[in-house]
């Protein structure tokens, strides 16, 4: 008899447990699309957006949610490989907005994947906040209503590089400028070309197609030019990699450094003690007293080298979510507003939000990040100089 | 431009990828010419070839030698589990083989995504430094690469040549049927020619993750390689990879160092094609 009771008393109290409970299991999903390479030479910077994109995204979960207006959302990473690809980029963008229906979209990554994607997102309304260094993923005929770039291009970084290294190596006259030959590659040639020229260096250049692992010929040629600098600018980590070694072993004995990427550990990694007294673009400290958190998030979900992208997509996540908070909306008229009214946000990655890039873009959705020079001394990357891009 | 500094430099780097192609080639032309099997998996066996390499040498510390060998001989001795799942159901089906090992191909990598990550990582190298000869360098590993290469060759053509299982693979080349009459156990035979290719791929997989650097991706390049040098010299010929890999590998060296890698992609590959009309069972191959 008592047992019957208690058992009547349990199951009337299951639906009560499950009206209790009904609000968090209601919480909308707020589905956000990532873009990047998963599989390829540049998929090191693939897995940096899908996994600084995760932490954010776990990091608002684990807090309760994202309010939004009267609601609460739970987002969800919905992740597509491009394979820093134009046709990867692009069916990326029309699966994740037909198929998926997603209205937010962090990356891509590379230029051939950015290019395609922004006319496609901006004809749907659709919010990307993207990398890519080629000016038109920014500049471009519908004037870039819903796309931004969250990381430094080397419109941003470059000219400062360049200026840090004539101040600091007034020795150096000739550069080689090595490029894939695909839209990043086009795109960097004449940006990076013309500032160097502009500090008052002499140019080489040469192509090659992603994917190459031999570069000793075209290394040799390199060597027949006499230059006395080898920047491996926006190559992907592989590739940038794999030129630095090999470049050391066909005897070139001066400076190597990069103006783009970042991908310092990974060259490290392939290039092994070869890549001592190179020096690079960073876009993060890991040994800086503030990533620990970071480090720590990181740490507890992944093994193995993070990507120094990684920080910069878990920013920009961030600030798109503060954004979305401050419309009080997900429309993305009113969230693109938003976001162009948050500077001074801080996600605790870079400092204050700041927007530039009207001079040279027509629109300043362009997030200004500051940024370090390393040198890896010893196997470890090293910071030398942070600097800050220009606002214009 | 065209200095005695720059030739020489042209011509070693041409040896050392003519070596680095020959490797590659000669597994992949071994299992069309005995099983007109179009191994599309090639790739993916050289990059079990160099995380088997990555493993034993990198991490647990193994010496050299025995550590690449025991390395091939790791994923050609696992790979005759593949073989009896996947690669026997194609013998002698040339078209129906390129499709189902380009599955296969995909199944082993994105296993390896799983197993491994996709960072590209290095192995440590065998022979550290360079050697200068006046205003010449080569990089110690490439003199390495070479050395193995021409024992390799040697040995595998010792085998071919020279032993009753190189004559009855070579007979089961020629007329699967009529071996059979003559006594040969193709089955016996299909396999070792497997275990062998395999052996190859991977002791091949090895050498190149040392080179350049390791990741689930690796085997792309391999194969495409490996592709273009078994078209050149034709496919199933032994002597041919050979010349094959020394072609594309001094045309390669000459055409990136004087006239850019756009050129060089553009001559190999008109050379493939013009090949394929002119003669399609390539330079050292036999006419169907």
């Amino acid at each position: 008899m008592m047992r019957s009771r208690i058992l009547r008393a349990v199951l009337l109290a299951i639906p009560l447990v499950c009206c209790a409970l009904a609000p968090a299991i209601a919480q909308e999903e707020l589905k956000i699309g990532g873009i990047g390479p998963l599989s390829g030479g540049g998929t090191a910077w693939g897995l940096a957006v899908q996994r600084g994109v995760e932490m954010a995204v776990d990091e608002v979960n684990k807090a309760g949610g994202l309010k939004v207006g009267e609601k609460t959302f739970q987002p969800k990473l919905i992740m597509y490989d491009d394979q820093y690809t134009a046709a990867g980029g692009r069916t990326a963008a029309e699966r994740l907005i037909n198929l998926d229906g997603v209205k937010f979209i962090i990356g891509p990554i590379g230029s051939p994947s950015a290019l395609a994607v922004v006319p496609i997102t901006n004809q749907a309304k659709v919010i990307v906040l993207s990398n890519g260094y080629a000016r038109e993923i920014l500049k471009n005929d519908s004037g870039s209503p819903y796309n931004f770039r969250a990381m430094n291009s080397n419109i941003e970084f470059g000219p400062a590089m360049v200026k840090w290294l004539r101040e600091h190596h007034r020795e150096l006259k000739k550069v080689a400028i090595i490029v894939p030959n695909d839209a990043t590659g086009q795109a960097i040639l004449p940006t990076l070309g013309g500032t160097y020229k502009e500090n008052g260096f002499e140019v080489w250049s040469e192509t090659y197609e992603r994917g190459t692992k031999e570069f000793m010929p075209l290394l040799t040629r390199m060597l027949a030019q006499n230059v006395d600098l080898l920047d491996l600018n926006s190559n992907a980590p592989g590739e940038a990699g794999l030129l630095l070694k090999q470049a050391r072993q066909v005897g070139y004995k001066k400076t190597i450094w990069q103006v783009g990427g970042p991908s310092v550990d990974e060259i490290v990694s392939i290039a092994g003690p070869l890549a001592n007294g190179f020096l690079s673009y960073d876009v993060f400290d890991f040994n800086d007293p503030s990533a620990k958190a970071f480090v720590e998030a990181y740490r507890a979900k992944w093994s193995g080298v993070i990507n120094a992208q990684t920080p910069g997509w878990y920013n920009a996540t961030k600030i798109l979510f503060k954004a979305m908070q401050e419309a009080g909306s997900l429309d993305t008229d009113k969230v693109r507003d938003s976001l162009m009214k948050i500077e001074g946000y801080d996600a605790g990655i870079y400092g204050p939000v700041t927007w530039g890039g009207k001079s040279d873009y027509g629109v300043a959705h362009q997030l200004l990040n500051k940024f370090w020079i390393t040198e890896v001394k010893d196997g470890a990357p090293h910071a030398l100089s942070v600097l800050t891009p220009e606002k214009k | 431009m065209f200095s005695t500094t720059v030739l020489g430099q042209v011509f070693l780097n041409g040896i050392s990828l003519s070596a680095i192609y020959i490797l590659i080639a000669l597994g992949f032309t071994l299992l069309f010419g005995i099983m007109k099997v179009v191994n599309f998996a090639h790739g993916a066996f050289a990059m079990l070839g160099g995380y088997a390499l990555y493993y034993l040498y990198g991490v647990l510390g193994l010496p050299y030698l025995p550590a690449i060998l025991l390395s091939a001989l790791g994923v050609a001795t696992a790979g005759l589990v593949l073989e009896a799942l996947v690669f026997r159901w194609f013998y002698q089906k040339m078209f129906q083989s390129m499709i189902g090992l380009l599955g296969l191909n995909i199944a082993i990598v994105f296993t390896c995504v799983v197993l491994f990550d996709v960072y590209e990582r290095s192995i440590p190298p065998a022979v550290d430094g360079v050697l200068v000869f006046g205003d010449l360098i080569i990089p110690t590993d490439r003199l390495l690469v070479v050395a193995i290469a021409a024992v390799v060759l040697l040995a595998f053509w010792a085998f071919m040549s020279l032993t009753s299982y190189g004559l009855a693979m070579r007979a089961a080349a020629q007329d699967v049927e009529i071996a059979e009459t003559q006594g040969i156990r193709t089955a016996l035979i299909y396999k070792l020619a497997f275990f062998v290719a395999i052996f190859m791929a991977a002791l091949a997989g090895g050498i190149y993750a040392q080179i350049y650097a390791l990741s689930p991706f690796m085997g792309d390049r391999p194969l495409m390689v490996a592709f273009i040098v078994v078209i050149l010299g034709g496919m199933g010929s032994i002597p041919g990879a050979a010349l094959g890999g020394i072609i594309f590998g001094f045309g390669e060296s000459f055409l990136s160092t004087f006239y850019g890698s756009a050129v060089s992609s553009f001559v190999s590959f008109g050379a493939v094609i013009a090949l394929l009309i002119l003669r399609p069972w390539g330079l050292l191959g036999i006419p169907e």
